[in-house]
């Protein structure tokens, strides 16, 4: 049985300004010890989903309007707020973006870790403490017994995004979020936190879920990706299948604007044109379709579902043999998504509905 | 509320080495102004402390015939209407000043402090109740409010600490407020959240301490306009109940129809208003300034 299944999941926002649609209809699954990589643009939905997951919506603007959560057989969506707590920490902990704002900079570094650990467990103040060193230890803060009375300020980013880590394996979580752990760090850091989180989320068989933009980061790091974009999942696949096979135009623009290092002929960088969609308006169609070089008219009007790519194959939600599903109407072939654009004789994105056919760069207010 | 604030000053004068308190504290006696107020406030209280040793009279000993004596070698400030020594009474006025303007300044923090915190750490329905409650204070002039809750509950020295306290609730509860909103989104308290602090915890632990030194800043600043405040209502005949006791305000008034025979018995009380509120003013901006990150040099 998954660990998490996610499923319709719908976040909006109530502000002043009318309601953002944020997250519009995400399922997934995720097997205990499973790692998964979260990815798209910013505003994609990518954090508020895990926010929700973890009931720490930014009240009262946010909610969950619809679908499930199920986690461990726990439907997280109507447990009350006091079970929700005893889980936060406990059973589902969390890795913040920023290491130098994530830490209270009035407390000792031993005093949020014992918090940390006193919160749900029935522990002295001294064996709290014997665990924090213990779990410093374990994240390579050297001397930590020496380092546990230190406030933040005197840690560097790295260490504190170290110490992150630790107050959030404490207490042996099931699942483990990580929203862009490493964005904040300096390059030459980033790689020796991922690999940490790795190392000791394999160990103690953590799931994981990754949230970055950053495809490089997913590679080496999660078994399976999706790829998030306007609030919705538009492709998901085991990260093998996704990096050989990208089938949804979304996964082609965001693989090709960025530069590989591992091709043998220099690669020409294809942007995706325009921005993400105004998410203060009820999507109709697919929400690409405005940016997307594969359009068709039906994509104006007709947000794909997210199917299968071999229609005959049998649907595996999670695991190492999770079936590559894309939700797209006219998926590009592989040659198509080698090249980064459409290479078919004659083919021209869709115009949007209402416009004059020689039209071919769609803008908001045309669709609005 | 006197207990939290010490309680957070001493974690911050442990971070030994490159501490925030420590820089502040060294920027602070850098601001020459700051430093001229610590000397004004270090001569108020230990005037106020040591009137018993120092006065060289007693504050109600005098007679009629020694009064509107002018400055002399007896008496350095003169005698005043009954003859009593002008020093002696200026010191142990110094003791009503201190006393009222503390105890007033912990009452207005303790319950603005209880108000914001309520309504910054709640938020919602609550909130916005109380705040209207606060803006109808802020909405009757402070004098006019103490003189109210003075002629309410009649004179006497704990009404007076409680009318000058409520006038500084409503700044106490508006800034705190404020802080904990800023601080409700900060990072580190949803970090707090997401390892299942409970809400309480969050509020006392996380929060509280980081709002904390803007209400010091202005604690400080607010003594000084309680100092002036409490001179105004002893001016106005609210302040202690006894017509003999030492009393800057009430010094002034008694000496006010003797203007022009004994003028020194409103200079002297005069000043002495004059030196203890601006030793707190300087004081506060000073710590304004030196608490302040983006001033950091």
């Amino acid at each position: 049985m998954a660990l998490l299944e996610v499923r319709d999941l719908v976040v909006r926002f109530r502000t002043h300004e009318g309601t953002i649609f944020a997250v519009n209809g995400v399922s997934f699954d995720l097997e205990p010890g499973e790692t998964l990589g979260l990815v798209g643009e910013s505003g994609c939905g990518k954090s508020v989903t895990n926010l929700a997951l973890m009931r720490l919506l930014p009240k009262p603007a946010g909610h969950i309007e619809g679908g499930t959560v199920s986690f461990d057989g726990l439907d997280l969506v109507s447990l009350p707020e006091s079970d929700m707590r005893e889980l936060r920490g406990k059973e589902i902990a969390m890795i913040f973006q920023d290491p130098m704002t994530s830490l209270n900079p009035v407390l000792t570094i031993r005093e949020q870790m014992v918090e940390t650990i006193q919160a749900h467990r029935k522990t002295t103040a001294k064996e709290a403490r014997v665990r924090a060193i213990e779990l410093l230890g374990m994240v390579g803060i050297p001397k930590p017994e020496t380092r546990l009375d230190s406030f933040p300020h005197q840690f560097s980013g790295g260490m504190r995004q170290r110490v992150m880590i630790a107050m959030a394996l404490a207490l042996e979580p099931k699942l483990m979020i990580a929203d862009e752990p490493t964005t904040a760090l300096d390059v030459t850091i980033q790689a020796q936190v991922l690999e940490l989180l790795r190392r000791l989320t394999t160990d103690a068989g953590t799931a994981l879920i990754l949230i970055t933009h950053d495809l490089g980061v997913v590679a080496g790091m999660t078994q399976r990706i999706n790829v998030m974009y306007a609030g919705f999942i538009v492709e998901t696949a085991t990260t093998a299948d996704l990096f050989a096979a990208p089938s949804h135009p979304y996964t082609v623009g965001l693989l090709h604007s960025i530069p590989r290092l591992d091709e043998t002929r220099p690669q020409e960088l294809v942007p995706i044109e325009g921005t993400p969609p105004d998410q203060r308006r009820a999507p109709v169609g697919c929400p690409f379709a405005p940016r997307c070089a594969w359009r068709l008219p039906v994509c104006w009007t007709d947000n794909p579902p997210l199917v299968p790519i071999d229609v005959n194959a049998r649907l595996v939600v999670s695991g190492p043999n999770a079936t590559h599903q894309i939700a797209c109407h006219n998926p590009p072939t592989t040659e198509e998504s080698t090249a980064g654009r459409p290479l078919r004789e004659g083919f021209v994105p869709a115009p949007p509905p209402g416009s004059v056919v020689e039209d071919l760069a769609p803008t908001e207010e045309v669709l609005a | 509320m006197s207990a939290p604030t010490i309680s957070v000053t001493a974690p911050g004068a442990t971070r030994a080495s490159h501490g925030l308190w420590r820089d502040a504290l060294r920027r602070l006696i850098r601001n020459k102004p700051a430093v001229l107020g610590m000397v004004c406030i270090v001569i108020f209280i230990a005037a106020a402390i040591l009137a018993p040793v120092i006065a060289p009279y007693g504050p109600l000993a005098g007679t009629l015939a020694d009064r509107y004596q002018p400055p002399n070698a007896a008496h350095l400030l003169g005698t005043d209407t009954q003859g009593r020594d002008e020093l002696t009474r200026i010191l142990y006025g110094a003791q009503v000043s201190l006393q009222v303007g503390v105890i007033a300044v912990i009452m207005a923090l303790v319950m603005g402090g209880i108000i914001g915190a309520v309504a910054g750490g709640v938020g919602g329905r609550i909130d916005a109740v109380l705040m209207r409650i606060v803006d109808v204070l802020l909405a009757i002039p402070g004098i006019l409010l103490a003189i109210g809750i003075i002629a309410w509950l009649d004179r006497g020295i704990l009404q007076l600490m409680l009318a000058i306290a409520v006038t500084y609730v409503p700044i106490f509860a508006r800034l705190l407020r404020g802080s904990l909103l800023a601080l409700r989104e900060s990072d580190y308290v949803t970090a707090a959240r997401s390892i299942g602090a409970s809400r309480m915890r969050i509020l006392l632990r996380h929060m509280l301490p980081n709002a904390l030194t803007p209400v010091i800043v202005s604690a400080t600043l607010v003594l000084a306009t309680a100092i002036i405040d409490i001179a105004g209502l002893g001016f106005l005949g609210l302040g202690p109940p006894d017509p003999r006791t030492a009393e800057w305000g009430t010094m002034l008034t008694d000496a006010r129809k003797f203007l022009t025979i004994a003028p020194w018995l409103v200079y002297f009380p005069g000043l002495a208003i004059v030196i203890s509120a601006i030793g707190f003013n300087l004081v506060g901006d000073g710590l304004r300034e030196s608490l302040d990150p983006r001033l950091r040099r």
